[in-house]
Formats: C-alpha cells, sequence, structure tokens
C-alpha cells in the first residue's frame, strides 16, 4: 500500500498528454481518457526509441541523433518529425511553472540579416588519412597514434608467456622516443619553475601540466628535474614552491601514470616539509611551503597508500622521527607535525598525542620569552605550538564528532557529561595555578602573533568557576581522578538502565559508546590539563554545552 | 470450511486454469456423489489440503502477493549457502518477469510498475536488453502486441540445477505454501536436474539465457550434419599441395628474387608505396622462414577436410588465379610471436555521416557508405603516389590529399535514396555492392564509376551485404527478418532465408561458399545451408545485438561479436561457444581472422584495435576436456588509435591487417 503511491501509471504524465491533445485540436479530452493514454504513449516511445537505437547501431554511431529517430518512424511507415535533423545536439528549455514540460528554443530570424550575411564557409570534403597503426605488433610513436602506453613492469601476459615454455617472447623495450615538442614543452616548463619572473604564465604552465593528456613521457624527466633542483636549491625559497606546485599538478593529471616514479619523487617532496632551511629563515614565509607540502604528502598517500602499503607508514616513521628528535631544530618539527596531521586525525592520535606530555614539556622552555632570549627561535616555539594545537584540537573535534548527538540524552548521560567535568575541574584549576606565572607572557605574545583571537584564558577560567558550584552540589563526592570518577558513573548509569527495563543489547551498545567517550573524555581532560583553554575553540557545541 | 464450498473451489480453480477435462471429471464425480452412493472424497477431511485449497482460492486478484512471494524468495535465495546460491538466483530471473508479466496481464499497471522497479536492478547486470523492452509493457494488450513478451510467455526456461537446490527450492516452496511462486516455476522454467555437486561457474552462459520456444528446435537443429571444411582444388589448396615444391624452387632462385621484387612491385597495388611493398618483402623474407615451419604444423594439427561446391562457381580468369597464389606465397606466417602491421586509414571531415566503410581485399580501394546516401571510393594506391608521405605518418599529408585544382580525389557514387548501411568490394576489386535504407542493394562497378543494376527485393533497410569469397554470389540481411542470397546476374533473390525472430544484422559467407552464417538482434547467430535454404545451426549466447562476424579460414570457426564489446568464438559443428572474449567495452564493428586463422583482429566502438591469439584455442580443444579450463584465448595486443572508432577491419592475403574508422572528436 505504501508503494502504491509513488509510482505513477506511466512515466508520461496526464498532463503532457493533454497538452499534446489541445496542440492538434483535441479540446475535450477527458482526464481518464488522458490517464488511459499514458501507458501506451509510453509504450510507443519506448518501441520508437528501440528501432531508433536499431538505426543509430548501422550507422556505427554510439549517440542517438534526431536522424536515427526519423529512421525509426520510417520502418514503422510513419511521418518522420521534420525540423530537427540539423545534426547538433537540440536544446530543450523548460516551461516555466510546469515540471515535465519542455520546448526547443527557437530564435527569432531577421530575414535581412540571413541574407546579408556573408556565406558560411563551405565545410572540408571527406577524405582519408593513412598511417600506420602498428608495425610488426609495435605502435610506432608518430603523432597520429595515441600516446604511448604506459611502459609497465613484466605484466601478466609476459609470465603467461613463460609458462609457455618455448613461446617466450623477449622483445627490447621500445626506444624512448622523445618528440620534438615534448622536449621543447619540457624546456618552457623548466625555465618558467626557474625564472619565477612570470607568475601568470607558471600558472598556466601548472594548468597545461594538470590537465594536458599526451604528457607521460615527459614524467621521468620531470621526477630529475625535481629532484634535481630540491637537492640544488634549498636557499631558494620560490623555487621551491614552485617545484612543489609543479608536482602537485603532475598528481593531479589524470592521464599520468605517476606510480612508477614516486620512490624518485618523495624524498624531494618531504625534503620540502621537513628540511632545517627552506630559504630565508626570516625572509620567506616558508612555514607556507611546509603547509602545502602537507597537504601534498597527505595527497600522495591518499592516493597511492592502497597500492604501496609501505609508502605511509614509511613516511610516518620518518616525520615521527624527526618530532622525536629534541636535537632536530623547531622548523623541522613544525614540518613533521604538519605533515602528520595532514595524514588524518587517527596518526594524529597514535603518534602525535601519546607523545605529545613529553614533547610539550621539552617545548616549554622555548616558549618563555624570559627564557629563550632569542625572539627567532621563540616565535618558531610559538609556530610550532600552535600547529600542535591544531593538530590536537582538530583530532578531538574529529573525535567528539564521532558521537551521535546523543540521540535523546537521558539523563544518565547528562549526568555523566556534567561528571567529566567536576573531575576536571579540580586539575584545571591546579594547571592555572601553576601556570599562572607564565599567563602573561604568553597572552602578550600571542598578542603579538595575532593568529589567536580567542579570548583571554582569564576571561574563559571565570564562567567555568561561576558554573562549578552548584555541580559541585549535585554531586558533592566528586573525586580528584578522572577515571575513578567516571567508573562508578557509569556503573551507576547501568543500575539505572537495567532498572528500566532496557534489554541487554541496548545496554552492550550504550556500554561500548561510554567506553569510547570515557576515552576521547580522557582525551579531552588530557588535552585539556595540557593546552588549558585553548583547546575549547575545536570542541563542538553540542559537546561544548555538555562539557560547561 | 463446507465442503460444498471446496468442490466450488476446486471446480472454479480447474476451469480457470483450462483443465477442462479434469473439471469435468470432477464434476461427474460430484454427480455420483450426489448420488449418495459412497463418502465424499478425503480432501474434504484432510486439513492440510483444505488449508492449501484455501489459499489457492484466495483472491487471486491480490496484486501484494506477488511482491510478497517474490521478495520472500528472494531474500530466501540470497541468504541461502554460498555453493548453491548462484544456481538458486538464477531461477530468480524468470520468476521475476513472469510475476511482472502477471501483474500487468492483470491490469495492475501502477502496481507492475512498482515491483518492476524496486527488483530491477537484480538483474540489470545481466538482463539490461530484456529489461528495457519490457519495461515499456504497461496494458495487457501491449503483452499481445510485443513479440518478445509473447514469446516469454509461451516458452518455458531450460535451467540447469543440481540435485540438492532443487531439493531446497522445492522444500522451500512447500513449506512456506508460496504457492503462487511454485505455480510460476512451473509454468515457465523447465528444470534440468543432474545429480552431483553444483557447477562453479556462476558465469555459465547457457544458464541465464531465455531462448523462447526454440531451445528444443535449437538442439534439433544443431544436430543436422555440416562440412565445414574448405573446397577442394580452392587456391588454398593447390598451394598446400605444391606448397613444398615451391618453397624448394624458391631456395634454388634465391638470387632471382630481387627480379621478383620489380615483378611484384608492378603488380602489387596492395598499397602503392614502393617502401612499404620494400619492407614488406624484407618481412616475407623473415616471414617464410617460420612459415614453412608452421605450415608443416598446421598441416599436423588439423588438416581441413575437403568438400565439394554447392554451388556454380565463377571460373577465375589465370591472371587474377596467379596473382592470388603470389600473394598467398608470400603471406607472412603470423603467430602469437609475429605480430601483423596494421595500416589505419582515417575517414577525416565525415560530419558523423559515415555509416560504414569497406576495404577492398588487397587493401588498395576504401569505400565509404554516407548517411547523404551517397558513397565514396578512394583508390588508395592513387593517393599514396601523390602523397607518399602519408605512410610514414608525416602530419602535413593532409594537404597533399587536396588534389590539384580543387578536385576531389574519391569516386563519388550516387544512386541511392537513403542511408547507406553497408558495401563490399568483389574480390578482385571490379565491383562494388551497397545497400542502403532505401530497401535496395546496388552495384557498382569501379572502372566505369557507374551503377550497374539495382536489386530490389527487401522490403526494409537492408542492413548489411557481403559477396561471397568467390564473387558473383551475395548475401544480403535487413530490418525484414530474411537473409537473401543473390547472384550478380538476377535481380531476384535465389534463396530467402527466414527464421530469425528479430532484425538480421550482419551476414558473413563461409569460406567454402556453401554456407552464410547470419547475426541478429535476436541475440543468436544462425548458419544457413546456401544450396537448401535451411537453417542448420543456431549459436545462442550473446546478450545483446550481434554487431559483426568472421569466419576462420579453415572453415572451422567462427567469430562473432556483440554490442556489449563481446566476442565470441564458435565451434562450427558442435554449435557449442569455445570461450568468449572480453575486454572491448562497446560495440564489436568488425572482426577479421589472419589468413592463416591464428590471430582474429576485433574493431571497436571504444577505439581500439584488439588481437586476440586464436591459435592456443584451437589446439587446446583436446586437453580442454581434461582441464574444464575454458578461459585459453587471450588478448595479445590491444591498439589504440587517437579517436577513432574502429569500422572496419581486413587482413589483406599477405596478412597485411587494414583498419578504417572515421574520426571523431572527444565529446568534451
Amino acid at each position: 500500500e505504501l508503494w502504491k503511491g509513488e509510482e505513477k501509471m506511466s512515466i508520461v504524465p496526464k498532463e503532457t498528454i493533454e497538452v499534446i491533445a489541445q496542440s492538434i485540436g483535441i479540446t475535450n479530452l477527458s482526464p481518464e481518457a488522458a490517464l488511459m493514454l499514458a501507458p501506451d504513449v509510453e509504450y510507443r516511445v519506448r518501441e520508437i526509441m528501440q528501432e531508433a537505437i536499431k538505426c543509430m547501431r548501422h550507422s556505427k554511431r554510439t549517440t542517438l541523433t534526431a536522424s536515427d529517430v526519423d529512421g525509426a518512424l520510417n520502418l514503422r511507415n510513419l511521418e518522420p518529425i521534420y525540423g530537427f535533423g540539423s545534426g547538433g545536439p537540440i536544446r530543450f528549455r523548460k516551461a516555466i511553472g510546469h515540471r515535465d514540460l519542455f520546448y526547443t528554443d527557437d530564435r527569432e530570424v531577421d530575414f535581412k540579416d540571413v541574407i546579408e550575411a556573408p556565406l558560411p564557409k563551405a565545410p572540408l570534403d571527406t577524405e582519408i588519412v593513412c598511417h600506420w597503426l602498428a608495425i610488426e605488433g609495435v605502435q610506432p610513436a608518430i603523432p597520429e597514434n595515441a600516446p604511448l602506453e604506459v611502459i609497465r613492469a613484466p605484466a601478466e601476459n609476459q609470465i603467461y608467456q613463460q609458462k609457455d615454455g618455448p613461446l617466450i617472447d623477449i622483445r627490447l623495450p621500445v626506444k624512448h622516443v622523445l618528440s620534438k615538442e615534448l622536449q621543447l614543452y619540457f624546456q618552457k616548463i623548466a625555465e618558467l619553475t626557474m625564472s619565477k619572473s612570470n607568475p601568470s604564465l607558471f600558472k598556466e604552465a601548472l594548468v597545461s601540466l594538470a590537465s594536458d593528456s599526451g604528457l607521460h613521457p615527459l614524467v621521468p624527466y620531470f621526477t630529475n628535474f625535481i629532484a634535481d633542483e630540491v637537492s640544488r636549491g634549498l636557499n631558494d625559497f620560490l623555487l621551491l614552491f614552485n617545484l612543489m606546485h609543479v608536482v602537485r599538478s603532475l598528481l593531479q593529471n589524470p592521464h599520468i601514470h605517476i606510480e612508477p616514479y614516486l620512490h624518485q619523487l618523495m624524498p624531494s617532496v618531504v625534503t620540502c616539509l621537513v628540511s632545517r632551511k627552506l630559504g630565508n629563515r626570516f625572509a620567506d614565509n616558508h612555514w607556507d611551503l611546509r603547509d602545502f607540502t602537507a597537504n601534498l604528502v597527505a595527497l600522495i598517500c591518499k592516493r597511492f597508500g592502497n597500492t604501496y602499503v609501505t609508502l605511509q607508514s614509511r613516511l610516518t616513521k620518518t616525520l615521527v622521527n624527526a618530532l622525536l628528535d629534541p636535537k632536530k631544530a623547531l622548523t623541522q618539527h613544525y614540518g613533521a607535525i604538519q605533515g602528520l596531521a595532514a595524514l588524518g586525525h587517527n596518526v594524529v592520535r597514535l603518534l602525535v598525542l601519546s607523545n605529545l606530555e613529553p614533547y610539550l614539556s621539552l617545548l616549554e622552555p622555548e616558549l618563555d620569552a624570559e627564557k629563550q632570549k632569542n625572539q627567532m627561535k621563540s616565535y618558531e616555539a610559538w609556530r610550532v605550538y600552535g600547529a600542535l594545537l591544531r593538530a590536537a584540537g582538530l583530532c578531538i573535534h574529529d573525535r567528539l564528532k564521532i558521537f551521535p548527538n546523543l540521540p535523546s540524552p537521558s539523563p544518565s548521560l547528562l549526568n555523566k557529561g556534567k561528571g567529566k567535568v567536576i573531575n576536571t575541574e579540580p586539575n584545571k584549576r591546579k594547571l592555572s595555578v601553576d601556570s599562572s606565572e607564565n599567563r602573561s607572557p604568553r597572552k602578550r605574545l600571542i598578542a603579538t602573533d595575532g593568529s589567536d583571537g580567542g579570548p583571554s584564558p582569564m576571561q574563559v577560567d571565570r564562567p567555568t568557576g561561576d558554573a562549578n558550584p552548584p555541580q559541585n552540589s549535585v554531586h558533592p563526592s566528586s573525586s580528584e581522578q578522572a577515571s575513578g570518577g567516571n567508573a562508578p558513573e557509569s556503573r551507576n548509569a547501568k543500575e539505572n538502565q537495567g532498572s528500566k527495563g532496557r534489554t541487554i543489547t541496548r545496554k552492550a551498545i550504550l556500554d561500548q559508546i561510554w567506553k569510547d567517550d570515557l576515552d576521547s573524555g580522557r582525551l579531552l581532560v588530557k588535552l585539556h590539563q595540557l593546552y588549558g583553554d585553548r583547546i575549547l575553540p575545536f570542541i563542538p557545541s553540542t559537546e561544548m554545552s555538555l562539557f560547561l | 470450511m463446507d465442503p460444498e464450498q471446496v468442490d466450488e473451489f476446486v471446480m472454479g480453480y480447474l476451469k480457470k486454469k483450462g483443465f477442462n477435462s479434469a473439471a469435468k471429471q470432477l464434476q461427474e464425480a460430484l454427480h455420483h456423489n450426489n448420488g449418495g452412493t459412497f463418502n465424499s472424497t478425503d480432501y474434504h477431511n484432510d486439513p492440510e489440503l483444505t488449508k492449501l485449497i484455501r489459499s489457492f482460492s484466495q483472491s487471486e486478484n491480490d496484486p501484494t502477493r506477488y511482491r510478497d512471494g517474490y521478495s520472500k524468495l528472494r531474500s530466501w535465495a540470497y541468504n541461502s549457502l554460498d555453493l548453491y546460491k548462484h544456481e538458486l538466483l538464477r531461477v530468480m530471473y524468470p520468476v521475476f518477469i513472469h510475476c511482472y508479466m502477471d501483474l500487468v496481464g492483470k491490469g495492475h499497471t501502477r502496481e507492475a510498475r512498482a515491483f518492476f522497479n524496486s527488483f530491477r536492478k537484480d538483474h540489470e547486470m545481466i538482463h539490461l536488453r530484456d529489461l528495457q523492452k519490457l519495461e515499456g509493457v504497461l496494458v495487457p494488450s501491449h503483452l499481445e502486441e510485443m513479440e518478445f513478451a509473447r514469446s516469454l510467455r509461451q516458452s518455458k526456461v531450460n535451467i540447469k540445477i543440481c540435485q540438492y537446490s532443487y531439493d531446497l527450492l522445492l522444500q522451500y516452496l512447500h513449506r512456506t505454501e508460496s504457492t503462487l511462486m511454485l505455480g510460476i516455476i512451473n509454468e515457465h522454467i523447465n528444470f534440468q536436474v543432474y545429480s552431483g555437486q553444483p557447477n562453479s561457474s556462476s558465469d555459465d552462459i547457457d544458464a541465464v539465457t531465455i531462448v523462447g520456444s526454440f531451445q528444443e528446435t535449437a538442439d534439433h537443429i544443431n544436430q543436422k550434419e555440416i562440412q565445414w571444411g574448405l573446397l577442394e582444388d580452392s587456391l588454398e589448396d593447390r598451394l598446400e599441395k605444391t606448397g613444398s615444391l615451391l618453397s624448394d624452387s624458391e631456395k634454388g632462385q634465391g638470387e632471382s628474387k630481387d627480379g621478383d621484387v620489380d615483378d611484384s612491385k608492378k603488380r602489387s597495388n596492395e598499397i602503392g608505396k614502393q617502401g612499404s611493398s620494400l619492407k614488406k618483402l624484407k618481412k616475407d623474407k623473415a616471414g617464410n622462414a617460420t612459415a614453412k615451419v608452421a605450415r608443416q604444423e598446421t598441416s599436423i594439427v588439423s588438416p581441413a577436410p575437403r568438400v565439394k561446391p554447392e554451388l556454380a562457381l565463377p571460373v577465375m580468369s589465370t591472371d587474377v588465379e596467379e596473382s592470388i597464389l603470389e600473394d598467398l606465397r608470400n603471406r607472412v606466417q603470423l603467430s602469437s610471436v609475429a605480430m601483423p602491421s596494421v595500416s589505419f586509414y582515417t575517414f577525416v571531415n565525415t560530419h558523423n555521416g559515415l555509416n560504414c566503410a569497406s576495404i577492398s581485399h588487397d587493401g588498395s580501394l576504401v569505400a565509404g557508405g554516407f548517411s547523404d546516401s551517397s558513397i565514396k571510393v578512394w583508390n588508395m594506391a592513387k593517393i599514396g603516389q601523390a602523397g607518399s608521405g602519408a605512410l610514414q605518418g608525416e602530419s602535413d599529408t593532409n594537404d597533399q590529399n587536396v588534389g590539384p585544382n580543387g578536385r576531389r580525389n574519391y569516386t563519388l557514387l550516387l544512386g541511392h535514396s537513403g542511408p547507406v548501411y553497408s558495401a563490399t568490394f568483389s574480390p578482385p576489386g571490379d565491383f562494388v555492392l551497397s545497400s542502403s535504407a532505401d530497401t535496395t542493394i546496388r552495384l557498382w562497378s569501379t572502372q566505369l564509376n557507374a551503377n550497374l543494376v539495382c536489386y530490389k527485393g527487401h522490403n526494409y533497410p537492408v542492413w548489411d551485404v557481403q559477396f561471397s569469397p568467390f564473387g558473383h554470389y551475395f548475401a544480403s540481411c535487413s530490418h525484414d527478418r530474411t537473409a537473401r542470397i543473390w547472384s550478380m546476374d538476377r535481380v531476384q533473390p535465389l534463396r530467402i532465408m527466414a527464421g530469425h525472430l528479430s532484425d538480421v544484422d550482419c551476414v558473413q559467407w563461409h569460406p567454402n561458399c556453401n554456407y552464410i552464417a547470419t547475426g541478429s538482434s535476436d541475440k543468436t547467430v544462425r548458419l544457413w545451408d546456401v544450396q537448401t535454404g535451411e537453417c542448420v545451426r543456431i549459436f545462442i549466447g550473446h546478450r545483446s545485438m550481434v554487431l559483426s562476424l568472421a569466419m576462420s579460414p579453415d572453415g572451422r570457426y567462427m567469430a562473432s561479436g556483440d554490442e556489449d564489446g563481446t566476442i565470441m568464438m564458435w565451434d562450427l559443428s558442435t554449435a557449442r561457444c569455445i570461450t568468449p572474449l572480453m575486454g572491448h567495452n562497446s560495440c564489436v564493428w568488425s572482426l577479421s581472422y589472419s589468413g592463416e586463422g591464428s590471430l582474429l583482429a576485433s574493431g571497436s566502438a571504444d577505439c581500439t584495435v584488439k588481437l586476440w591469439d586464436v591459435t592456443s584455442s584451437t589446439k587446446l580443444t583436446k586437453a580442454e576436456e581434461k582441464n574444464g579450463n575454458t578461459n585459453r584465448l587471450r588478448s595479445l595486443r590491444t591498439f589504440p588509435t587517437k579517436s577513432t572508432p574502429v569500422h572496419a577491419l581486413r587482413f589483406s592475403r599477405r596478412n597485411l591487417l587494414f583498419a578504417a574508422g572515421a574520426l571523431s572528436k572527444p565529446a568534451s
């Protein structure tokens, strides 16, 4: 009964029949008759279209044209519909106010214009051009042929042949011929990349790199070029940026099969992410380059991670090593963090957050303006801190997002949320006390940095402090330990559930959610311990409401 | 339930189902009962039976029962054990379409549409074409009108199923009392139960094709005897006999070979280009070495039987015979390790009007049939001389092709009054036949550049026409569902082959001229005896319209290509598909076997020419029975064109592959 309503009698609506009837002069067509006619009209139309498809096939085409429909009507001894066989596609327009009514767009043409217009060029006459598609089974690299296929590692075919024994077909690989045009193209691109003088033209070149179909033969040359220039031009910031843009364009090009060259490309890219020095330390905005490259790395992992299983693990290993080595420069740490962050929240959670605490303690002295006199170093430290905060924040944001918006927030869940806050309160206060000396310089630095527009910590602290007492009054027995506080809560809730007589499966699901929630709750608490209120902007508002 | 009532239901049911004699008997029996001689029949007392009868008597018109019954059966089949699943799923398609047609037949248009749409996804992959046809059937009268639906209604589907699956299915149907489904299955499915484990190959083609009523007829027809061998005393035959002798003499004439080159240069208008003929001869020399080995090998493997011609064949002039023999002697031996060269003729500026292309046997003439009713014939030998660069692949040939004084360098043949759908060259290249939507076939002379004869006979567009391998005779096929055999000197057809259930889309001669094969929109290929006009083979297996056919040179195998891109290799004697060749993803317009039958070339709308190794298949046929492995044929090479769907292919007698197609602008 449900499905009765959804389906119409026919895809041809009654209105269409009525309109057509009107157009041929039948004004008194009853709605019932129109309704009865609709299925038959659909059947006839389908019939004609199937015949039209036959005509299309015999014209050796794969797109249906108006002439095919005429041909089909001819097969049925029907008058063709004149006026549509113009060759070009017909544009239909929707009649305004009607859902399924269309008309063809007929422009009014002034007779005078037509007469006075110069004669159009005569169409070119049909000709035959002849070329070798293959010579003894090998396609010659000539412009008439499609671009050379990717040179692949021995495919199944060859393996198969080896099984055949005597049939082994050993042929030397096709000599790599690079046409003149391609050589010129490569030279021009290389020049543009190196010269940096013509940014608009370089942009055009990037578009061309990202979309042209015939570039595959150049890929090895490009990878070589990039590797060479990156190793040579570590001081040249613009060059490096240009090179990374080239890499991105190559990755974007759907006609290029870049996989075999990835191993050559990756070192250069990773260099641009975690190198100690990229361009001038003061003058150049190498942070941007690192951010850009981080996204590039993530893109590569996403696209080729399936085919190269070890790709991501190797990459993360490199990055984590860079991050955890205290001897490495802060800029390197920054690159590593950005790289890891771009790889996704799970990577961040597993690799960054687990090392967050020791790392931050290491970073602490650098952040302190009093201890670190070197302005540049302190700036760098704050950049690293910001990157870390962002990574952690996005991670926790993502994590909290997983939870359904608490479909029907039962009182027990709400209780739990509150309990969590209560548990964190003492810690937070402790932290704020601990770091109270640090507060003022930190604030000042943020102000100079100008990147953090969030409310100052003190302001946020106050409302939470206000909210504190009533909650405390609800649960006077809040304990110091987060886990210790949560466990009885959940047990309590479970009992509640049981008393309400819910099914066991429901309970299990809730348990799981609580467990996850507990994990992220712990994480949240930890982050809050480490970051203070800076983490708050990352927490979704619904969660925030629970949190507060 | 009241016994009277039950009797009434049973009566009504029997009548409704048309079991009139049973109804009569029942009535008589009831009369007897009324006479009071003995107690009422036992079904009144059996509660089970009463229940069953009641379920029958439930308003048969309730459309929801189809949906419920089908969806239950479906979920049961999908949840069955993997081992038996694919067999059980096979049952679903016939049940589905018959449920749909039942619903339509009872006038529940809306419910039928809803039913169809909710389950069509399940069957789209295999039966898309049929679904598209059936989708339009909405009113009972359509069922009557549409031939396809009618044949489905009247025929039973054969499904091979293992004993266990069969039992499972019956058990399920009885247990759930889904009498409706049981009824449909009984009425429309013919189970061929076999013992043992279920067939592992879920893509067994026979299992899923609904062939209509002619499955039995087809089996019957396919029993007929055919003689697929080559003609005795054919040129190939003669060459094979004298082959060893000739090759010896060639050895002796090692030095004089260069003299031959000049000769062949004059005679060979193969591509009309000197450089290439030199190149060819070099190739030939290399080829000959392997050729001898292979020739001996083939003669051991498959000595094709010799048969007598049933038609009076035209007499070839000695000149022509000599040149053919020369070509055959110089044939490059192809195999999976010796690939052919492919020369591609690209039609440019066709403005989407090229309907067909044809290449003469030596590749020197190319004809195109256009939708504006014109036929254009190019002499590639002349063009080659004007701009020999074309063959070397220099890009500036365009200018040279436009002849001096702006004269076009093709011959325009005007005469048809509708789109030209097919053209074919006589073997020596002196005649062209064309077929058109104006229902006529026309014979043109390439020497006089004029129309000689107009053959009228078909009542609808003629889709294809093909010269016989020896010329003089030709076969045509049309939308009127017939194929016809003609000879050049008569304006009436000699034979009319009727039997296909839909358009006959392509036609091809057997190398011995005693048979023709036709491919049709009814998804079958048929083989006809030219002399008797009888259908001698039906090849069932394609899932869509058959577009192209080719016969192996030894006459033993046939290849057919369809709209979906599948190519099937058939054994003519058994009418079985050796193996489907998958690889193309769009219409296969053209197929061609190499001269000695080791390679098959296919050209498709997906802008590629593919080469398939078909020797391995033919050789392994004996081993096949042991292994049971059927995936042997392999694609050897794929040659993509830049943006040219391949309309025509032809291996020359010397095994150079010619291909033709119209350059089409990519969609973007």
